[in-house]
């Protein structure tokens, strides 16, 4: 906590002084002569998190599907992230462009890089990772108060949560990505994570690969106590609906198919605390059936 | 001949700087020749020379290339459905880019590995369709549907298996993009060179489209001009899809309405398909960045979409 | 001009055993016909003294050279050939179809003058189809394809005139038109050897006959002595009845 303050007040007084440094998440260090001013983000989570660390104001275009926080809706697009619109971004003339590591095209980076536009890639895994990136963020944005307060709180609320469920009893998850491919996720991946900080056991997460493709029969051999995935606003949709076909499945059989809210759950943004309250919220409601 | 020619370079050269005028930021004539000359706003100087220059310069190059390679496949198999892709060749640099991209190597390499899988596939074919001491264009043809179809089924399986977030790139490089191709000199140099090496063949061209017994009866080497032909259209082909993934329809359409307006000569057909297939991805590319942005389309739609109405009414025309 | 000499050829027929050696000699100002049934080899000979076909054994000599030593490009210049069955090729229009006759002319970066525009137009009128100029050869008949073939030889204008049965197709007038223009190139020297179906053709105009058998026999010589009854009979398995008529002899089946 202490060390966060000197952190604070030293990125204050620099950058008034000096360049404006920060790693990003490939490992590359960006300095910048001053704070940023014009920033395109080129992945939805990215413009959440932009807004997060009080910047939002600064952020001059997105891209397809940035609809949170609803000022975002505003901005104009550049594209879809997998596929950018180089001439409207350059049109725009932004000093700092935030790119996926995983997300966005290669190409298109190098592009950028061989046009001398500074880019600043993230890609949290961890919780940790969502503190830090809003922290760099903010102090790339000029904006290290708003930044840093956002990141202490989704620190502290993350470590209560953490606390409240240290002893839960554990519960078996299985959490349905995506239906038909049937894809989950490990525990490398965030959403794994909230899985884990909720006291949940992902049948799937020690598999290798970070999206598995995987088959209905592994489901049902794993058996998990609870069955969850994704849905606009938390609402029940049909995608579980499959499930209910195998009556002998815990979940089925204990009514455990389960829903939380897709864009709170899927982005790697402070909004995963909601997300992490939900699904601990969920799962205590599944201990009890 | 040359009237035609002239023709065609001129609207290749319109459509060249419509190109570079086009985009998400419409740049007015005047400052457009402002930064011809070197000067303009830095913006419309990285808008023009970095980003609109190569890439329609690809563009052009990739066109050519296919269209040239088209009309080659055509005459060495006598048979005007050949397209550049006919003989698989697409479907190994497919392979070859795929792998690349799984293996998380950086864009020169992809290019690399895109290559090598379309000189990989054209050997094969070649070396499988040998036989008993002697190809036919039929042999030739059924052997590269036939390995076409086995590289689709490796494309397909790596599509099945490779992670989620690849994907799209993946998918994109399948559909035809330019905006990939940082520069576009290798592929420039390939066509400029590959037409000044097949002019002086070109009658022999001619000849052959009549039949290989005819043509060796009026003193053509049949065999070596045949070997010759192959190999330059592979390379061409190689060199196309490298540059831009598997853009369908030039190679296949370009050469085809040139024989319906300015007849069978190849001495004319070949730089001919040169320059409108050039016009043609040229076109088609700046439509494709330009017609949902900032949505970005890939540019083998619109090829199709363009280029065939246009056959459908010049064959219409032609009866 | 020049002159084509076979020595001891022995044509490659798969699957067929060794036939006669052929020991022709075709010289210029002679018009050759051969004679045999369907499957004797009449095209299989057309092709190897053409040297588009290897011979299984012995040598085809143009002027004393052997063919296998000569550029496919001089070969071209003395030798060229009409073939019976039309290839599948792209379509071309009459025109140009004759104009690839002067090929062998021709170096890679010259392009056909206005010579070479009025021999094929010439070529074109002597065989009745120069008003079908800008037709697609594939709309044409099969006579008038025969004779733009026709046409073609004569834009290429070789020494040695081979033609393998290029009567077929055509109706009684242009039957004759061809075998007189063929005659005609030999009084200005050049020799002519082609195939026939038809006898009374090879009777009327030749100055000599090939008789090629089935199982490989053959036998040459001046027409006079080559049409003798007997052997025409057993060449065509087929009793034969002949007469005189217009001073040449006519050669038809006997029914009874």
């Amino acid at each position: 906590m202490i060390y966060r303050v000197f952190l604070l007040f030293f990125a204050l007084v620099s950058s008034v002084f000096a360049d404006v440094c920060a790693t990003d998440d490939a490992g590359h260090v960006l300095c910048l002569p001053t704070v940023a001013q014009r920033i395109v983000a080129l992945s939805p989570g990215a413009t959440e998190l932009m807004f997060a660390a009080g910047a939002g104001n600064k952020v001059v275009a997105v891209v397809d599907y940035s609809d949170y926080p609803p000022a975002a809706l505003n901005l104009p697009s550049v594209g879809n992230y997998t596929r950018i619109d180089m001439e409207a971004l350059l049109a725009l003339r932004p000093d700092l462009v935030i790119t996926w590591v995983t997300g966005n095209p290669p190409a298109q980076v190098e592009l950028l890089k061989a046009l001398d536009v500074p880019q600043f890639a993230i890609e949290p895994r961890t919780f940790e990772g969502v503190s830090s990136v809003l922290e760099r963020l903010s102090t790339l944005a000029g904006t290290e108060q708003q930044g840093f307060a956002e990141a202490e709180r989704f620190h502290a609320g993350i470590a209560a949560l953490s606390e409240q469920y240290r002893n839960a009893e554990p519960v078996s998850v299985f959490y349905q990505v995506w239906a038909q491919p049937l894809m989950t996720i490990n525990n490398d991946h965030l959403i794994g994570k909230v899985l884990q900080l909720c006291g949940g056991v992902n049948v799937f997460g020690d598999m290798p690969r970070l999206v598995p493709r995987i088959s209905a029969e592994a489901v049902l051999e794993a058996d998990p106590l609870v069955i969850l995935t994704g849905s606009v606003g938390g609402v029940s949709d049909g995608q579980l609906d499959r499930w209910k076909n195998y009556s002998r499945l815990k979940a089925v059989a204990r009514n455990n198919l389960l829903f939380v809210p897709a864009s709170l759950i899927s982005r790697p943004t402070p909004r995963l605390l909601e997300a992490s309250k939900y699904v601990c919220q969920k799962l205590d409601i599944a201990r009890e059936h | 001949m040359t009237r035609s020619l002239s023709g065609l370079a001129a609207i290749a050269l319109i459509a060249v700087l419509l190109a570079l005028a086009i985009g998400s930021v419409t740049i007015p004539p005047l400052e457009l020749w402002q930064v011809i000359q070197g000067e303009g706003s830095a913006l419309n100087r990285t808008l023009i020379v970095d980003l609109r220059l190569p890439r329609t310069l690809a563009a052009f190059a990739t066109g050519g290339l296919l269209a040239v390679a088209g009309a080659l496949m055509q005459v060495l198999l006598r048979n005007p459905l050949a397209d550049p892709y006919i003989l698989g060749l697409s479907g190994g640099a497919a392979v070859g880019a795929l792998l690349a991209m799984l293996a998380g190597l950086g864009t020169l390499l992809i290019s690399g590995s895109a290559f090598a899988g379309a000189m990989l596939a054209t050997f094969l074919v070649f070396g499988l369709a040998h036989g008993t001491g002697s190809w036919t264009p039929t042999r030739l043809l059924l052997t590269g549907v036939v390995v076409a179809a086995g590289w689709g089924a490796v494309i397909t399986l790596m599509l099945a298996v490779s992670p989620a977030d690849q994907l799209p790139g993946m998918l994109y490089w399948l559909m035809g993009d330019v905006s990939y191709a940082r520069t576009p000199w290798p592929a420039l140099v390939v066509l400029a060179v590959s037409i000044v090496l097949i002019m002086p063949l070109a009658r022999n061209l001619n000849v052959l489209a009549r039949g290989p017994m005819q043509a060796a009866a009026l003193g053509v080497s049949v065999r070596p001009l045949e070997w010759a032909v192959y190999l330059l259209a592979s390379l061409l082909t190689a060199t196309a899809v490298t540059t831009a993934g598997s853009v369908g329809f030039v190679g296949l359409i370009v050469p085809h309405m040139l024989r319906l307006v300015l007849g069978n000569d190849q001495r004319i057909i070949l730089p001919a398909s040169a320059l409108a297939g050039g016009t043609l991805l040229v076109l088609a590319d700046t439509l494709a960045r330009t017609v949902i942005a900032p949505e970005q389309l890939p540019v083998g739609v619109i090829t199709a979409l363009l280029g065939v109405p246009m056959f459908l009414y010049l064959l219409h025309r032609s009866r | 001009m020049s002159t084509l000499h076979t020595r001891d050829l022995i044509m490659n027929i798969p699957g067929r055993q060794d036939g006669f050696a052929l020991n022709l000699s075709i010289e210029p100002g002679q018009i050759w016909g051969v004679l045999g049934p369907n499957g004797a080899g009449k095209t299989t000979l057309l092709h190897t003294l053409a040297g588009l076909l290897p011979a299984r054994s012995g040598r085809v000599m143009l002027d004393g050279s052997s063919l296998t030593e000569l550029r496919r490009r001089d070969i071209a210049r003395h030798i060229g050939l009409v073939f019976q069955e039309r290839q599948d090729s792209f379509p071309a229009t009459v025109m140009e179809t004759a104009l690839i006759g002067r090929h062998p002319w021709l170096s890679p970066w010259e392009s056909e003058q206005g010579e070479d525009q009025q021999r094929a137009q010439q070529a074109l009128a002597t065989l009745d189809v120069d008003h079908l100029s800008n037709r697609l050869l594939n709309t044409l008949s099969g006579g008038e394809r025969q004779r733009v073939a026709i046409a073609t030889l004569m834009t290429q204008n070789p020494d040695i005139w081979l033609l393998d049965e290029p009567t077929n197709h055509l109706d009684l007038h242009h039957q004759v038109k061809v075998m007189n223009l063929l005659r005609d190139q030999t009084s200005v020297r050049k020799a002519v050897f082609l195939c026939l179906h038809d006898l009374n053709l090879a009777a009327r105009w030749c100055s000599h006959v090939l008789l090629l058998y089935t199982n490989g026999e053959a036998c040459w010589g001046p027409v006079e002595d080559m049409l003798v009854l007997k052997a025409l009979e057993r060449l065509y398995n087929q009793r034969l009845t002949t007469v005189e008529a217009d001073g040449a002899p006519l050669f038809v089946p006997s029914i009874s």
